[in-house]
């Protein structure tokens, strides 16, 4: 969990914000539930980052992991 | 007649996008023989925790060119598809509306409010009312309609979205100048994050990813240069995250 914090709606957030790029890849990388975003709404370079899964949802600041 | 259709929340976290039902929709205009659509393009709305969407708030529009006599059929087939095949537990909404609209201000300024706070139906309703603008719900609380709504006023500012898909030019890497950028894909202008838009001589590397945005009411390629670089280069989807 070094990654995630929970907030105070008890949602999992991602900790690193909206531009720690390496980390949202490794992270993605060896999740078991990472799915690629429509096209349109992918926003990192690396395919496989937790910024384009399909399973997080943005805040204005970060992003809270759906299924964690 | 020149129309703007704007469309919101067909998906759910597991199934569909807004984007894919645009698609089918202009697919259906086309078919039909209605008319001809142009570019669409995604709008960003505010990123707020007691707004009910998906993953990340955006809605979609697009600009047709249709027979006035047509007008009732796509509202009414765009509205059946909706109902048909969003996905289940979402909350979809159709906004169209006519190029010509007195009080499009009006509207242009309630897209830029949807940027900045939460809105209610009842204000979408209210609005569209005035405006004589078609604004209807097709399954779900129907809170799609602000976004649908929004999406119109949003891109009636001629300087918001991107559009989706990628450009298809030459493989990454390649450099080309701006003429031929122009002369072979939908891109009006080349232009620098700061606004200087570039000759049609000058050179640019095509990087893995070509999106374009809404500029000027332009279909614009954004492009940067790297600290002590030499040759632009077109930006990332990192760069066009505000658009």
């Amino acid at each position: 969990m070094d990654s995630w914090v929970k907030n105070e709606r008890g949602q999992v957030q991602f900790k690193g914000g909206r531009h720690d790029w390496s980390k949202a890849a490794q992270i993605a990388a060896n999740c078991p539930y990472f799915l690629l975003d429509d096209e349109d709404e992918l926003v990192a370079e690396e395919e496989i980052s937790c910024y384009n899964c399909r399973f997080r949802r943005w805040t204005e600041q970060f992003f809270v992991c759906l299924k964690r | 007649m020149k129309i703007y259709v704007g469309i919101d929340d067909t998906d759910n976290i597991n199934q569909g996008a807004t984007g894919e039902s645009a698609k089918q929709i202009i697919k259906m205009i086309e078919d039909q023989r209605w008319g001809s659509c142009q570019g669409l393009t995604r709008h960003q709305l505010l990123l707020h925790p007691d707004i009910a969407y998906t993953s990340h708030n955006s809605s979609m529009c697009f600009v047709a060119e249709i027979e006035t006599i047509y007008l009732e059929s796509l509202i009414e087939e765009a509205g059946k598809f909706l109902e048909r095949y969003s996905a289940p537990g979402s909350d979809p909404g159709l906004c169209v509306a006519r190029e010509k609209l007195e009080g499009a201000h009006d509207l242009i300024t309630y897209g830029y409010e949807t940027k900045k706070r939460i809105m209610t139906k009842d204000e979408a309703y209210e609005l569209a009312g005035k405006l004589g603008v078609h604004l209807s719900e097709h399954g779900g609380t129907g809170l799609g309609v602000i976004g649908a709504l929004a999406g119109v006023g949003l891109r009636m500012t001629n300087n918001d979205g991107r559009f989706a898909g990628k450009l298809k030019l030459k493989p990454p890497g390649t450099i080309i100048d701006v003429a031929e950028i122009k002369s072979s894909s939908p891109v009006e202008s080349v232009q620098s994050m700061d606004g200087y838009v570039l000759r049609r001589d000058e050179r640019v590397r095509l990087g893995e990813k070509l999106k374009t945005v809404l500029l000027d009411g332009k279909r614009t390629l954004l492009v940067y240069r790297r600290e002590s670089g030499l040759v632009w280069e077109t930006c990332t989807n990192a760069h066009l995250r505000s658009y």
